[in-house]
């Protein structure tokens, strides 16, 4: 079995690789058609049982794609061992919350300050805490997350352990009614900044932050003795992953309308991390399908009711056995990039 | 000579109650290839250490370029321009060869993340000169063929010159090389030196350890002998070579030399 999972990406691959510009965006176009058109694609096949296909694609499925995308960057790019992303989602949700709640601001408006507070935490976070290396930076992340929860338990200001109830949903957008009763322009909103966001980490990943990334990941000193502040990519690392998670608690709060700290426990940090190792760390379509069959199996076998976590836990093992590098590995092909070809093969040049 | 371009004054380093290194003086000139021997464990790689800041020294001065190296962050050292490769290779086995090299060009770039998402003008003309010079780099070492391979997957030798390519794409002044040849037969070494004297040829400046006397003694313009985290010798080669003190510290045989 796996070795036809490991052909069917390889030849995916060296399909795309070959493919010219037309092709790539013909198929670029009906794989984002697709995804919004997704909600109208409840079939006996993918439909679930027991719950609303069409909230199950908002929650849980949409959320933890866009936050294992995020995740991404900071575990599986940059090598930092982050176990308490929840605190940026619980964050982005909690700006949303309050200032939707107590100030007149919309969705839109709150939406760059929630994921503002996000970076400036992911700074504050980082910048004294990113020296450390592997257990270390896992055991302070995880309590930077169980601290953020306890701070919001016991903060009555912001509703302590009741939480806040009432969050306003966003204006409406394109003809686009936001309401509790239609989850569907959430999913779209929701899918629109995950596109979004995919966007940018390629693009990350193929210049020079991403290379930076890559280099400290394998070796941090020879990073540095590259001349790589690895100091400042490590925070930026962060910071993006921050980021990201923050869009994704102002999106989250707006739609539940009301949230309590409890919520945003360790599990959500764990599960995400799941997502991103089940996938296939480092390799960003590995992450999304790692997150798609993690958000989406259980609520597709919720008729299995009591035994389908444990049903659901045993798939994991056993799959994690299979391949344990995750479905979709990083696997680095060799290759030459058709722009890095123009350099006539010769014997040995001339240096500046 | 001409100028001095890195120095090292009475510089000590002390791991607990080990001693790597004990008031070394060393000049490196502009322009030469200077050769530091020495019997295994003698402080060799703990000088690079050093110089590029991996190790603070527990006493002493580094200057280069008249400006102190101690205090210097790694990177800070590389950007002020001196490079290095490694005893044990590590190249970042994960990436291509070009992206290796790329890595190390990348020093020259001023946009960041900001850029690179927004593709301004500045991150794209830079990213093609970082291109352009891993390219050119590869192809000085002779590795043109290499570009789109993994670095763990490269040849032996093969990874032992990219490591200089790489080095040498952060277009520092001064080279730092630890045992380059180590391993390679003799007419890798042969060619190898050849490389060395067309990187100085380029503009560098060439600090290189290496154990084989006959390789040091065809290329190096002044030997620096340290032996036990002293410096025992510091002069032509030919003069190195019949130096009785270091005659001993090679155990009485002046090592393949003659
Ligand atoms: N980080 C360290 N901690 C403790 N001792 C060290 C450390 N680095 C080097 N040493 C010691 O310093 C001495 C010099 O080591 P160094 O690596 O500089 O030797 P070298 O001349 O490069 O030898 P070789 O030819 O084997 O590479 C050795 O005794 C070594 O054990
Ligand atoms: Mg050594």
């Amino acid at each position: 079995m796996s070795k036809v999972t490991f052909n069917l990406r390889d030849k995916g691959a060296q399909f795309w690789d070959k493919s010219p510009r037309w092709r790539r965006v013909l198929l670029s176009v009906i794989f984002i058609a697709i995804c919004y058109a997704l909600p109208f694609l409840n079939n006996p096949i993918l439909n679930t049982p027991g719950s609303d296909f069409q909230s199950v694609l908002f929650y849980p499925v949409g959320m933890y794609v866009m936050m294992a995308i995020g995740l991404n960057i900071v575990v599986g790019k940059s090598g930092l061992l982050d176990l308490g992303y929840v605190a940026f989602f619980a964050i982005g949700a909690y700006t949303m919350a309050v200032l939707g709640t107590k100030t007149s601001l919309n969705f839109w408006e709150i939406l760059p300050i929630g994921v503002g507070l996000a970076m400036l935490s992911g700074v504050l976070l980082g910048t004294p805490t990113l020296r450390l290396r592997g257990d270390y930076l896992a055991i302070v992340t995880m309590g930077f997350g169980e601290i953020v929860r306890i701070v919001a338990v016991n903060t009555s200001a912001i509703g302590g352990s009741r939480g806040i109830a009432g969050i306003p949903t966003p204006p409406p957008a394109f003809k686009a009614k936001f309401t509790i009763l239609d989850p569907k322009p959430y999913y779209w909103l929701l899918l629109t900044f995950t596109l979004l966001i995919i966007w940018m980490v390629r693009r990350l990943a193929a210049r020079r932050p991403g290379r930076a990334w890559d280099a400290i990941r394998q070796d941090d000193d020879v990073a540095q003795l590259m001349g790589i502040n690895t100091r400042r990519s490590k925070v930026w690392a962060f910071v993006l992953g921050a980021a990201v998670a923050g869009v994704g608690g102002v999106i989250y709060a707006s739609q539940i309308l009301s949230i309590v700290p409890d919520q945003f426990n360790l599990n959500v940090s764990i599960l995400i991390l799941a997502c991103v190792v089940f996938g296939g760390i480092g390799n960003l379509w590995g992450v999304i399908v790692g997150a798609v069959i993690l958000a989406f199996t259980p609520e597709r076998i919720r008729f299995l009711s009591q035994p389908r976590i444990l049903v659901f836990g045993m798939a994991l093992v056993i799959m994690m056995n299979l391949r344990p590098d995750g479905m979709l590995p990083k696997k680095k092909r060799e290759h030459l990039e058709a722009d890095w070809d123009h350099v006539e093969e010769s014997g040995e040049g001339e240096i500046k | 000579m001409s100028e001095v371009l890195l120095e090292l004054k009475n510089v000590t380093m002390k791991f607990g109650g080990v001693t790597a290194l004990n008031e070394v003086n060393v000049q490196v000139k502009k322009g030469e290839i200077l050769a530091l021997i020495g019997p295994n464990g003698a402080g060799k790689t703990t000088i690079f250490n050093v110089i590029t800041g991996v190790y603070k020294p527990t006493s002493g001065e580094i200057n280069f370029n008249g400006k102190s190296l101690i205090g210097k962050k790694r990177h800070q050292v590389t950007k002020m321009g001196i490079a290095r490769t490694f005893q044990n290779i590590r190249l970042f086995g994960e990436s291509t060869a070009l992206e290796n090299v790329v890595t190390g060009a990348d020093i020259h770039s001023k946009s960041g993340v900001i850029g690179a998402i927004f593709g301004t003008p500045r991150s794209r003309r830079e990213e093609k000169a970082a291109l352009d010079r891993g390219l050119e780099l590869l192809e000085f070492m002779g590795l043109r063929k290499r570009a789109g391979q993994l670095g763990k997957n490269l040849p032996y030798g093969d990874q032992r010159r990219l490591e200089i390519a790489r080095a040498l794409a952060t277009n520092p002044q001064l080279v730092l090389l630890d045992e380059p040849a180590a391993g390679f037969n003799p007419a890798e070494k042969v060619a190898l030196a050849e490389t060395i004297k067309r990187i100085r040829d380029a503009g560098y400046t060439v600090l290189l350890i290496e154990h084989d006397m006959s390789l040091i003694m065809g290329i190096s313009d002044r030997v620096v002998v340290i032996d036990f985290g002293t410096k025992i010798a510091d002069d032509l080669p030919s003069v190195v070579q019949n130096d009785p003190r270091v005659i001993e510290a090679y155990l009485g045989a002046p090592a393949d030399a003659s």
